[in-house]
């Protein structure tokens, strides 16, 4: 089984970060929040988009739900309470709009989910903004070693979540609906539900990780948080990456985490320029991404 | 504040918006009607015409009004060679299905960061701008800038220009048969190549003129293009599909529900009012205002 294989190689991977993260010094421990938030981001997003192929361009919404709600309730109750209410508020989020959003399909849900995500953002700033708060601090964030370990189980826990999808009848259903919708609710495929359930679990892992994040960068601020160039990271680095397998996202994330490495602080417009031209070349060219570009060369 | 809202200058701001809104969503409904394809870079076409407009005016000190024509066949070709050199062969071979339509949208958009990123490299992410006919006419109680005055009053011929076009010339005939009819279209000999060749030279081309219209009067920036597509996508679905006498109605529409709202509310709104509207049409409304059967997604 290819999917247990990955599976297993992507759970080992993590756990030599977690031993290396004992020793690592500051600059790695940052390389490796950057690392960890893309997987965890990806997986979560190829939940939805990469089985059941509506492809969502407004992921970055759950994401900065979830470091709101992290700032606002920052100091208020425990840490992990926190972080798990980030995650649910997400889910939240995504059923309370699911099933009208998931009923528009193909180029329209794309640009609706953007959509929705810009309205988010700028509600959430009126709303900061009538309340008298710009940005919010958080005073006393924790070590970055300790977000490290959050990050690490959030990867792990989205890189499960992915596999299990992947596993069961919804992930099959989901691949059907791919192929051809009207089919597959003809033959039996509860597509609403179906899809109603993979958009609520591929947003619990976002909405974790951007609260995560938002400690990382001790403040919150809607226009950061809510940056549509998040979301369009997660396609990049799925698509990059392969978007069909367990290993395509991670392969993606690490390539792009690296580049930006090197780019993001000295030309982040160059960084982005090449982060448009991969997505165009392997979208055109190449849609099976690096992981498929490995499976062909065996 | 009724007084306001009955005042001749908001009704003014309302129809230079719609004007500006209608001409960019011409081209955005060509491209989409012909192929099925959502351009999210069109926004950043009219971004690329504004830094023309602006270049033209800075350093050869060209009139606006006369570089458009420049920027317009500059334009074009650029749409031309992204035809050929993405999407002609895409198309050629296989129907267009939802699958290809979300890809190509992921093409656009990494078109889109793209346009936006070598912008930002080569002029920086300065905001620019120049003064170019600023004085202020009065028109009996209402007064406005020459410049904003001049821009909707080109966006109206150009717009009067393409409906004449797609009503009388062949060209124009193909292209409005392809949009209803595309198999139809292809047996009674339109040459699909050609037509789709054409939308993209058109569509590129009328969003860079709206985008030098634009510039005359505020300043451009490498990032400023997102709202225009989205503004662009709201007049497009309301409208309809393929119809362009409706896409002028809801640029009217669209022009008034953020003049009014704004005028309501606060600026900050605005953005709120932008993406509400479009999201509420895009859930409630997307076979637009005028379609019943027909779902334009």
């Amino acid at each position: 089984m290819s999917l247990l294989r990955d599976l297993v190689l992507i759970l080992l991977g993590l756990a030599a970060i977690a031993i290396a993260g004992f020793f690592a010094n500051d600059y790695w421990i940052g390389f490796g929040i950057a690392l960890l938030a893309a997987i965890a981001l990806t997986e979560s997003w190829a939940i939805l988009s990469a089985l059941s192929g509506y492809i969502s361009l407004g992921h970055v919404v759950f994401y900065g739900l979830g470091a709101y709600l992290v700032v606002v309730t920052w100091g208020v109750i425990w840490l992990p309470f926190a972080l798990l209410l980030a995650a649910i508020g997400a889910c939240g989020f995504a059923f309370a709009i699911g099933l009208p959003v998931l009923r528009v399909r193909g180029p329209y849900f794309v640009i609706l989910t953007f959509g929705v995500a810009e309205l988010v953002k700028y509600a959430l700033i009126a709303i900061e903004a009538a309340l008298g708060h710009a940005s919010r601090l958080v005073l006393g964030a924790p070590d970055p070693i300790v977000i490290l370990y959050i990050l690490l189980g959030a990867a792990t826990l989205a890189t499960l979540l992915a596999a299990g999808v992947r596993l069961t009848n919804l992930g099959h259903g989901l691949r059907a609906l791919r192929e051809d919708e009207e089919a597959a609710e003809t033959l039996g495929v509860p597509a609403a539900q179906y899809k109603l359930a993979a958009f609520v679990i591929s947003a619990a892992i976002p909405g974790l990780v951007g609260g995560a994040m938002a400690l990382r960068a001790t403040y919150f601020e809607p226009n950061t948080a809510f940056d549509p160039m998040i979301s369009f990271a997660m396609i990049a680095m799925t698509i990059i990456g392969g978007s069909d397998d367990l290993r395509g996202p991670v392969l993606g994330a690490i390539l792009l985490t690296g580049l930006s490495e090197v780019l993001w602080d000295v030309a982040p417009h160059a960084y982005m320029l090449i982060l448009g031209i991969l997505l165009l070349v392997f979208v055109r060219f190449l849609p099976e991404g690096l992981s498929g570009l490995i499976r062909r060369a065996h | 504040m009724s007084e306001v809202l009955f005042s001749g200058q908001l009704a003014l701001a309302a129809f230079i918006a719609a004007a500006n809104y209608a001409l960019i969503a011409i081209g955005l409904n060509l491209v989409y009607g012909t192929m099925r394809l959502l351009n999210v870079a069109h926004g950043d076409i009219v971004m690329l015409g504004g830094y023309g407009g602006y270049w033209l005016f800075t350093l050869l000190g060209l009139s606006p009004l006369l570089s458009l024509v420049l920027i317009a066949g500059l334009a074009g070709l650029l749409g031309i060679i992204t035809y050929r050199g993405l999407f002609r062969r895409m198309l050629l071979e296989r129907r267009p299905t939802a699958r290809i339509e979300s890809n190509s949208l992921l093409m656009f958009f990494g078109l889109s960061i793209i346009l936006q990123n070598a912008a930002a490299l080569l002029f920086t992410s300065t905001p620019r701008g120049y003064v170019y006919l600023d004085r202020v006419i009065a028109l009996g109680a209402v007064s406005v800038t020459g410049n904003r005055l001049a821009a909707a009053l080109v966006a109206v011929l150009i717009i009067a220009a393409v409906f004449l076009f797609l009503r009388f010339h062949p060209s124009g005939l193909a292209i409005r048969g392809l949009i209803e009819q595309r198999e139809a279209a292809a047996i009674v000999g339109v040459n699909i190549d050609k037509v789709q060749t054409a939308s993209f030279a058109v569509g590129f081309g009328s969003a860079a003129v709206a985008g030098t219209l634009i510039s005359m009067s505020s300043q451009v920036s490498p990032f400023m293009g997102f709202p225009f597509t989205i503004a662009a996508f709201v007049v497009v679905i309301l409208g309809g599909l393929g119809n362009f006498g409706g896409g002028i109605i809801a640029a009217v529409v669209l022009g008034m529900i953020e003049t009014y709202g704004v005028a309501l509310t606060s600026s900050t709104w605005h953005s709120i009012l932008l993406y509400g509207v479009f999201v509420a049409v895009l859930l409630f409304r997307p076979q637009g205002l005028f379609g019943r059967g027909k779902v334009a997604r």
